[in-house]
């Protein structure tokens, strides 16, 4: 699961590049004995949290890549360096060709940051009023502010709420806005912590389509991170997962998979309720003649086990479902977790 | 989205702060800051005027006490009746403009620092300075002090035998920004702490501006040095208005008098600055560990 198997490209094509990256947390730790509060009070016990260790990353210019990884992995903390709010504790951090703290006013003009949980929006104004606020501060020129209010009113459809309180909008029109505001300046690239959280399918179908859109017909670079893989594979062409503070694969949706297992699943209806024996495969569930099994088409062929299938009994119907990301992830999770 | 981003004027947003001088930027963005206000009022006129109409009340009690005492003794100690209303005029005045320049959680700037919403402020394209004096301009909204503040600065004025001239009103001038900037520098000294203590420190900086609200309308006259010292340094009472409205009205002659609060003021903010900028370079290096919006934009 150390695979990198994007090559390294010229400089100038490089958007993002991390290079050895270390940041370490110290956290105080509290005990519930009175005791231990009124010692700590004199020598505070400080635990050392690893948020990053040893990151290595490069985004190209244009790319889409989404960054995954257990709760505490340090995907947020990656984020933040990235958007200039945090400084690593050794090693290089440059985005654009810049570093992110120490030419932050020049490079946050360049760059468009989102956090699902946050809000740049005035929640006492109209959206109307956040865009206009945007354009001042970040000094777009009126023409292509308008522009792309016209087109961001038209593409994420925030026309019909335009004018509406902030406060006053669904979790999905808030975002829907955020978006808009984030892309207000034209960045080149997108960073986006969790952007689809508690949004129902609907707002979080409009959102992921309107990201790919974004990225295709304006080449810019995103940065995507989310708990919902389904959602990040239907993103992104390559996925770099994080473990305890470490890159452990970076790589294409498709080698992950093939990486850890492909398996799959194979539900066979059959005139018989006893359900077939199948070499290489592992039956998970049965009733009433219809039977799941899941294998590894790595190792076995779906048609050998058809011809198994066909010489035990007849079969009247067959489904074959590739395992969910989700449980592909929780399964490299689980393995991450082993001691 | 039709338009190919290559050929938008990114360049042209790169720099704001170097295409426009920083004074002009800092003008249009209170311009900008007081259409939102503006905006804000004339959204629920009738809550506005109870909102501003109360804020008028609390600051005309909040001085009610000093100006009846006065009234009852013709005077507290040095200070004739029309000086007291004229330090209470200018006490006001102050806080008017505190309010008024600095609403937002701006002047409680541990809160925005104990919230973890600096990250708010970071992302924006130009110096946190810029960004901390413009943001928290609520003219409409948070003025009710300063209409009361000059209101009375005025009705003193207008009673005192002091020759008002040309002179005199700059160096009054000079003392009220001084007088707000030894306040703003207060709260942000002790703001400061949030960079180190989030959520312990979150609420300091309304109770070091606080401290000196409930105390800037009492003549510090009569206090042994030590005291006195203390007031004028390690928590700058005397700086809000007892000591700058000394010097205007002449109680106290020395030559440099007036000069007293711009001096501590500058003393006070060079301090401040070296303080925040070294919580700064922790909150580079540590972030926010916590995260709320309460009080943010809204």
């Amino acid at each position: 699961m150390n695979a990198l198997d994007h090559n390294a490209t010229a400089t100038s094509d490089i958007a993002v590049e991390l290079v050895d990256v270390y940041k370490t947390f110290r956290q105080k730790q509290r005990s519930e004995r009175l005791l231990d509060t009124l010692s700590s009070m004199l020598r505070p016990k400080v635990r050392e949290v690893r948020a990053l260790r040893g990151v290595n990353l490069q985004i190209r210019r244009g790319e889409v890549v989404a960054y995954a990884g257990p709760n505490g992995a340090g995907k947020s903390t990656t984020v933040k360096l990235l958007s200039g709010l945090l400084s690593p504790d050794s090693g290089s951090v440059r985005s654009l060709g810049m570093d992110p703290v120490r030419e932050r006013a020049r490079y946050v003009s360049r760059i468009g940051v989102v956090f699902g949980q946050r809000t740049e929006l005035w929640i006492d104004h109209p959206v109307a009023a956040s865009f206009e606020w945007k354009r001042v501060v970040w000094d777009i020129p009126r023409q292509r502010y308008e522009h792309m209010k016209g087109l961001m009113q038209e593409v994420l459809g925030l026309g019909d709420f335009f004018n509406s309180l902030t406060r006053e909008l669904s979790l999905g029109q808030k975002m829907r806005a955020e978006l808009g505001l984030a892309l207000l300046h034209e960045p080149e690239i997108l960073f986006l912590d969790e952007p689809t959280l508690g949004l129902d399918v609907l707002a979080k179908r409009m959102i992921l389509d309107f990201i790919k859109h974004l990225n295709q017909t304006q080449q810019v670079t995103i940065m995507v991170t989310s708990h919902d893989m389904a959602e990040l594979e239907q993103l992104a062409g390559r996925i770099v997962m994080i473990d305890q503070g470490a890159i452990a694969f970076d790589g294409s949706f498709v080698r992950l998979r093939q990486d850890v297992t492909d398996q799959r699943q194979l539900v066979l209806e059959t005139a018989e309720t006893v359900p077939p024996v199948l070499h290489g495969a592992t039956l998970v569930k049965s009733e009433i003649g219809r039977h799941e099994y899941v294998f590894d088409a790595a190792q076995t062929r779906i048609a050998t086990l058809l011809e198994q299938a066909a010489s035990q009994t007849q079969i009247l119907d067959v489904e074959t479902h590739r395992a969910p990301i989700d449980e592909v992830i929780a399964d490299i999770y689980r393995a991450w977790r082993k001691p | 989205m039709a338009d190919n981003l290559a050929d938008t004027t990114i360049i042209e947003s790169a720099a704001p702060a170097r295409r426009t001088g920083m004074l002009w930027r800092i003008l249009r963005l209170w311009r900008m800051y007081a259409a939102l206000d503006l905006a804000f009022i004339a959204a629920d006129l009738k809550l506005a005027c109870i909102y501003v109409f109360s804020d008028a009340i609390t600051s005309i009690a909040l001085v009610t006490g000093m100006l009846l005492l006065a009234e009852r003794f013709a005077g507290i100690g040095p200070w004739s009746q029309i000086q007291i209303i004229f330090m209470l005029g200018y006490a006001t005045t102050v806080s008017g403009l505190l309010n008024t320049f600095f609403g937002y959680n701006v002047l409680m700037i541990s809160r925005r620092i104990g919230r973890g919403q600096l990250d708010h402020t970071l992302i924006q394209p130009q110096p946190m300075l810029v960004s901390l004096l413009t943001e928290g301009f609520v003219p409409f909204s948070g003025s009710a002090n300063l209409l009361c503040g000059i209101g009375l600065l005025i009705w003193a004025m207008a009673g005192l035998a002091l020759p008002i001239t040309t002179g005199w009103i700059v160096l009054l001038l000079i003392n009220i920004f001084a007088s707000v900037a030894s306040v703003l520098a207060f709260s942000f000294l002790w703001g400061s702490l949030a960079f180190w203590a989030p959520r312990a420190a979150e609420e300091i900086s309304s109770s070091a501006t606080q401290l000196l609200d409930q105390l800037k309308s009492f003549p510090l006259d009569g206090l042994s040095p030590v005291l006195l010292g203390g007031l004028m340094t390690v928590v700058p009472v005397g700086m809000v208005a007892w000591s700058p409205c000394r010097a205007l009205l002449g109680i106290d002659a020395a030559p440099y008098a007036g000069w007293i609060t711009p001096f501590v003021a500058l003393l006070l903010s060079l301090f401040t600055i070296l303080i925040f900028r070294k919580g700064m370079h922790n909150y580079e290096r540590t972030g926010s560990q916590r995260y709320s919006n309460l009080g943010h934009r809204g």
